[in-house]
C-alpha cells in the first residue's frame, strides 16, 4: 500500500456523502470518516453534548465529554485505548474521532482537521438547502392542501384527476367520483363551536382515508364537502364503496364530550368520453342533491335529467338573488280571526315573490332553492322586516288597534344566532312592541334542533318575543318543551281541520290539541279554514283564532289595510298575552 | 472430577445433499443431536428446497436451540463444498451463551433492520469474548449499511462476522430464517459470548491492476465515472474484455466474477464484486458502496491466490484464539472466489482448510458479501474469505 500516498481523496469521498435527498446525511458522513481512516469512534460534540456518536453505548459515551477539554487524550475502553483526535467544526462543535489500534499521524490529523472544516461547513449548506427545500415543499403542499386535513385541495384533485381522464384505458375499470357531503353539517358548528367542527371534519378525513382503496384519491373541495376518486368496474363497485363510507362516517363520535353522529349523503358520477374532471365532480354534486332530496344518509347516481334540473335550479338562483337584491320578495298578508266573535286580530306574513315576468309566484316556485343555498335566511329576514314595517306603519296611524303578527322563518334562520337581532331591529324600526309579534316555527324544528336553538330561543324569550308552533299535531312535540320554551301560539294542522265534521278521528285530535293548549295557557290557532261548518265546531271545540280562506286568502298589505278598515278598531285580546 | 473440555463448549457440523429434506434435515442434524443439546443452530440451505419446511423440521429436533438462518449459493462443510444441500452449524455446552434477533428491512435500506436484530446482543449474558454474527439479504440495497446498522449497537466492543443470502447465483430473491419464519430483505443475528477467546480472519489476496482511479461520480452501488470516463467503458478496456462480455449481460456478470474493483482503504484493499452493468449508461454496479471520492483499483486474481486467502483467513482466525485450543470454525466463503476455483479445484479450497482445522468441525455458505469487523469501523467486504475460529 506505500505506493499509493495518504490522500486528501478521502475528504472528498467523506464530502460526497452530503446529500439534501438524505435526512440522515450526517450519519452517513460519520461512518465515511471512520471508514476513511479506521476509527472505530467518531461523534459530534456541540455546546456540551453529544449529537452523533458510532462506536460508543451510551454508557461510554459520556467518557468523551469528560475529556472535552483535555484532547488529544487517551480513553479507556474495555476494548482497549482509544487514541483521540478532535478537530474543530466552527465555533461551537468538535469532530471527535477515535482509534484503538494507534494514535493518528500528522498526515491524519491534517486530514481530520480538514474534515472537521468541511463537514460543518457542508453541513451548514445542506441545512439551508434543506430548509429551503422545506420551504418550498410547504408552500406547495400547502397550494395544494387543504391545512385543516391534509387533503389535497380542489386544484390538486381537478389536475390529478384531469390526468386520470386523460390517461386513457384503465381496463374495463372507469373513473368514477364520490361527492360527500355531510348532512346538517352547519349544525355542528353552531352547537358544538368551530373547533368541533373542525374536529369532525378531521375525523371524515381519516374515515375517508382508511375506507377507500391504496390509489384511490380523496381530497377535500371546502367546508363539508369531500370527494373520492376511484376506478370501477361496475355501479355495484362505487355503491358498496358509498355504502362503506355512509356507514363508517355515520358512526358516532365524541366532540366535545359529547356524542354526535351525523350522516353524509353521497352522489356518484361515472366518467364518459365527453367529461371532464370539472364536469364530472359537477355531476357527482348533481347526485349528491338527489341523495339529500331522497331523504339523506344515501347516495344516489348521476344521470343526465339531473343536470337539466341543476341548470334549472341554477337558473332560479340567479334569478332569485336579483329579486332579493330588488325587492321583489314580499310579504303577504293572511288575516287570523278571534272565535267567536270572528274579529280581525292579525295576520300571518308569507313570503310571495313578485316577479317581473312571471307574475306573482308562490313560495313553491323558489322554496326549495332558497333552502338550498342559504337564501333562506335573507327572505326571512327580509319578510320579517317588511311585514313589522307594515303593521308598524298601521299601528301608528291607528295606535288603538293591537295587531298580532306571525312571521314564519326556516330551521336554517331559526339556527341563525344573529335571528333574535334581526328581530330587535324589526321591532325597533317599526315600532312595534314584542307581544305583537310571534316568530312561527314547525314543530319538527322545535324538536330536531333543540340544542342549536336553545340560545336562540332564550334570546328570543329575553326580548319577549314568543313563538307560534305550526303544524301542531304532525310531529312529536314532547309537552316539556311547549313549557320550557316561549310557545304562545299552537297551530293546528290544516289537515285535521279538513276532516272536521266527517272525520272522527281528525275531530278527536283537534279537540286534544285545543285542550292542550287550555292547560299550558297557550293560545291555539286552526289552519285552513274553509267552511261555516269548521267555524263552527271550532267555536264548540273552543279554538281560540282561525285562519283560512273563510276569512281570506293571503294578500299584499293594500289589501290587507282595506280588510282592516272594514273590521273597524280591535282591542287587545285578553287570552293571548302571557 | 475432571471437567470435559468438550462439554463446557462444542462446535459441531452436519451436511447433507440429499434432494429430500425429510433424508437431508436428520442426516445433517445427527452429528449435532449426537454432540449434545446444541444452544444454536445455523441452518445454511440451497434455495432449491423449501426453507420453511426445512427450518421447521430442523426447529422440530433441536428443542429450546436458537435457529437462524439463510438460503445460499452453495454450502460448506468438513471436506464437502455442496451446491444443492443444506449445512448446519451448531454450538452448545455451558461455555457458551446465544442470543437471537432480527430484523425487516425496507426495500433498498437495511440499516434500520440491522440494528433490529442486533438488539440481540441486549439480551446476551456476556462472558469474556463476545461476537455478533450477521445474516443479510444479499439482494437489497446496499451492503455496507447492515455493517454500519449492527455497528450502531455493537459498537468497538464487539467484533462482527457474517455473510450475506444467496440464490445460487439467479440474482433474484434470498431468504433469511430466523427460528420457523422464512423471512426476505431482513437481517437475522446471533450474538454468541464465550469464556474462551473468538478469532477472526479475513482475506482475499486479489491484486490491483494498474494505477488506482478517483471514482469522479458514483451514488451508493452504481459507479458512474472513474477518472471522468464512464466507468464501464475503463472497465471493460483495462481488462482488455471481449466482444461478448460488451454486449450480453449475462456474460460480462461472468466475466466480472473474477475482476472486482477494490476501495483503498487506510491499510488495506477492500473488495467490491461487481455484479452487473449499465450498458447505455455505461454504469458499474456493485452489491456495496463504492462512495464517490474514493480511490478504486481494478483487481486481478486466480486459483493460486484464492487458495492463499483460504489459507490466510483460517490461520489469522486461528491466530486470534491467543493459543487457545480450536473447537470449530465458521466460514464465510465469497461465490465468485468459488466460481475463481471452478469445480476441478474446490477439493484444493477443503485440502487449505483442513491444514488449518485438522479434523475439527468447519462449515458455511457461499455468500453474496461477507461481513467482518474487528477493526474500525467497516467492515463489508466482497470476494474473500471471513473465518470465526471458537475456541
Amino acid at each position: 500500500m506505500n505506493e499509493v500516498p495518504w490522500s486528501l481523496h478521502l475528504l472528498s469521498e467523506v464530502l460526497a456523502a452530503f446529500s439534501v435527498e438524505d435526512p440522515n446525511a450526517l450519519r452517513t458522513v460519520i461512518n465515511r470518516v471512520a471508514e476513511a481512516v479506521d476509527a472505530e469512534v467518531v461523534a459530534i460534540l456541540q455546546q456540551g453534548s453529544i449529537s452523533h456518536c458510532i462506536g460508543l453505548s451510551g454508557g461510554e459515551q459520556p467518557l468523551l465529554l469528560a475529556h472535552s477539554l483535555n484532547h488529544p487524550a487517551s480513553i479507556d475502553l474495555a476494548a482497549g485505548h482509544l487514541h483521540t483526535h478532535w478537530a474543530p467544526m466552527g465555533k461551537d462543535a468538535l469532530l471527535v474521532v477515535g482509534r484503538l489500534s494507534e494514535g493518528f499521524n500528522l498526515e491524519e490529523r491534517s486530514l481530520l482537521r480538514a474534515m472537521g472544516r468541511s463537514i460543518q461547513l457542508s453541513a451548514q449548506v445542506l441545512q439551508a438547502l434543506t430548509a429551503e427545500r422545506e420551504a418550498k415543499d410547504a408552500a406547495l403542499r400547502q397550494a395544494t392542501h387543504d391545512a385543516m386535513t391534509d387533503l389535497p385541495s380542489r386544484s390538486l384533485v381537478l389536475e390529478r384527476l384531469e390526468a386520470m381522464l386523460s390517461g386513457g384505458h384503465a381496463g374495463d375499470r372507469v373513473a368514477t367520483v364520490l361527492f360527500v357531503d355531510i348532512d346538517r353539517f352547519k349544525q355542528i358548528n353552531d352547537v358544538h363551536g368551530h373547533a368541533s367542527g373542525h374536529q369532525f371534519l378531521i375525523a371524515v378525513a381519516d374515515v375517508l382515508r382508511s375506507v377507500v382503496r391504496s390509489g384511490d384519491l380523496v381530497g377535500r373541495l371546502s367546508g363539508d364537502e369531500f370527494v373520492v376518486v376511484t376506478l370501477t368496474a361496475t355501479r355495484q363497485d362505487a355503491e358498496s364503496l358509498a355504502a362503506r363510507i355512509i356507514d363508517q362516517v355515520s358512526q358516532p363520535l365524541l366532540l366535545a364530550g359529547k356524542l354526535v353522529s351525523h350522516s353524509p349523503s353521497i352522489g356518484i358520477a361515472f366518467a364518459t368520453v365527453a367529461d371532464t374532471a370539472e364536469t364530472l365532480i359537477e355531476n357527482a354534486d348533481m347526485a349528491m342533491y338527489r341523495a339529500k332530496d331522497q331523504g339523506r344518509g344515501c347516495y344516489a347516481c348521476y344521470d343526465r335529467a339531473m343536470r337539466l334540473k341543476a341548470q334549472h335550479r341554477a337558473a332560479i338562483e340567479t334569478d332569485l338573488r336579483r329579486g332579493l337584491r330588488q325587492g321583489e320578495i314580499v310579504p303577504y298578508l293572511q288575516p287570523i280571526v278571534a272565535l267567536p266573535d270572528r274579529t280581525l286580530v292579525g295576520f300571518e306574513a308569507l313570503a310571495r315573490w313578485q316577479h317581473p315576468l312571471h307574475g306573482l309566484l308562490p313560495p313553491s316556485e323558489f322554496i326549495d332553492v332558497a333552502e338550498d343555498t342559504g337564501l333562506i335566511v335573507e327572505i326571512d329576514t327580509q319578510i320579517l322586516r317588511q311585514s313589522c314595517a307594515i303593521l308598524g306603519g298601521w299601528r301608528r296611524e291607528h295606535p288603538e288597534h293591537f295587531l298580532r303578527l306571525s312571521v314564519n322563518v326556516s330551521g336554517r334562520t331559526f339556527v341563525d344566532a344573529s335571528l333574535p337581532d334581526h328581530v330587535a331591529q324589526a321591532l325597533e324600526s317599526s315600532g312595534l312592541e314584542a307581544d305583537n309579534l310571534y316568530i312561527e316555527i314547525t314543530e319538527t324544528m322545535l324538536v330536531e334542533d333543540i340544542d342549536s336553538t336553545t340560545q336562540v330561543v332564550e334570546r328570543l324569550k329575553q326580548l319577549g318575543i314568543r313563538l307560534a308552533i305550526d303544524d301542531f299535531g304532525t310531529g312529536y312535540s314532547s309537552l316539556l318543551y311547549l313549557k320550557r320554551f316561549p310557545v304562545g301560539i299552537l297551530k293546528i294542522d290544516r289537515s285535521f281541520i279538513d276532516g272536521l265534521g266527517t272525520d272522527r278521528e281528525d275531530e278527536v285530535i283537534v279537540k286534544a290539541v285545543i285542550g292542550v293548549a287550555r292547560a299550558l295557557d297557550i293560545n291555539s290557532v286552526a289552519e285552513g279554514v274553509e267552511t261555516e261548518l269548521q267555524l263552527e265546531m271550532l267555536s264548540e271545540l273552543g279554538c281560540d283564532y282561525v285562519q283560512g280562506y273563510l276569512f281570506g286568502r293571503p294578500c299584499d298589505a293594500r289589501t290587507a289595510r282595506e280588510l282592516l278598515k272594514s273590521h273597524g278598531p280591535l282591542a287587545r285580546s285578553t287570552t293571548a298575552g302571557h | 472430577m475432571t471437567v470435559d473440555p468438550k462439554a463446557e463448549r462444542w462446535v459441531e457440523v452436519g451436511s447433507s445433499i440429499a434432494a429430500d429434506l425429510a433424508a437431508a434435515v436428520p442426516e445433517a442434524l445427527a452429528p449435532i443431536l449426537a454432540a449434545g443439546q446444541p444452544k444454536l443452530v445455523l441452518l445454511f440451505c440451497s434455495p432449491i428446497h423449501d426453507l420453511t419446511r426445512a427450518a421447521g423440521l430442523v426447529a422440530d429436533q433441536i428443542g429450546e436451540a436458537a435457529l437462524i438462518g439463510c438460503s445460499t449459493a452453495g454450502e460448506l462443510a468438513p471436506d464437502r463444498s455442496t451446491c444443492g444441500g443444506i449445512a448446519l452449524w451448531a454450538l452448545g455446552g455451558e461455555g457458551f451463551s446465544v442470543t437471537t434477533g432480527q430484523g425487516q428491512g425496507i426495500a433498498g435500506s437495511l440499516r434500520q433492520a440491522a440494528s433490529d436484530a442486533a438488539h440481540c446482543l441486549d439480551r446476551l449474558e456476556r462472558r469474556a469474548h463476545t461476537v455478533l454474527v450477521l445474516l443479510a439479504d444479499g439482494l437489497c440495497g446496499d451492503q455496507m449499511e447492515v455493517v454500519r446498522g449492527a455497528y450502531d449497537v455493537a459498537g468497538v466492543d464487539v467484533p462482527l462476522v457474517g455473510g450475506c443470502a444467496g440464490d445460487d447465483m439467479a440474482m433474484q430473491s434470498t431468504q433469511q430464517i430466523f427460528g420457523r419464519q422464512v423471512l426476505s430483505n431482513a437481517v437475522v443475528a446471533a450474538a454468541i459470548s464465550s469464556e474462551a477467546p473468538l478469532g477472526i480472519g479475513v482475506s482475499h489476496c486479489w491484486e490491483p491492476l494498474g494505477e488506482p482511479m478517483l471514482v469522479t461520480s458514483s451514488n451508493g452501488t452504481s459507479v458512474e465515472t472513474l477518472e471522468d470516463r464512464p466507468a464501464l467503458d475503463v472497465y471493460l478496456d483495462a481488462f482488455d474484455a471481449p466482444d461478448e462480455v460488451r454486449r450480453n449481460q449475462e456474460a460480462f456478470a461472468s466475466w466480472a466474477t473474477t475482476r472486482p474493483l477494490g476501495i483503498r482503504r487506510r491499510d488495506r484493499i477492500e473488495i467490491r464484486y461487481v455484479s452487473g452493468c449499465d450498458f447505455q449508461s455505461r454504469k458499474l454496479l456493485t452489491i456495496a458502496e463504492v462512495p464517490q471520492g474514493a480511490l478504486a483499483f481494478l483487481m486481478l486474481g486466480d486459483a493460486h491466490s484464492v487458495l492463499e486467502a483460504t489459507q490466510m483467513a483460517c490461520q489469522m482466525a486461528c491466530e486470534g484464539l491467543q493459543g487457545a485450543p480450536l473447537r470449530g470454525m465458521l466460514l464465510f466463503d465469497c461465490v465468485a472466489r468459488r466460481s475463481v476455483l471452478q469445480d476441478e479445484r474446490i477439493q484444493e479450497e477443503l485440502q487449505r482448510i483442513n491444514a488449518v482445522r485438522g479434523d475439527l468441525p468447519v462449515g458455511g455458505f457461499y455468500t453474496y458479501g461477507e461481513i467482518a469487523r474487528t477493526k474500525g469501523a467497516g467492515g463489508f467486504h466482497n470476494q474473500t474469505l471471513v473465518a470465526l475460529a471458537l475456541a
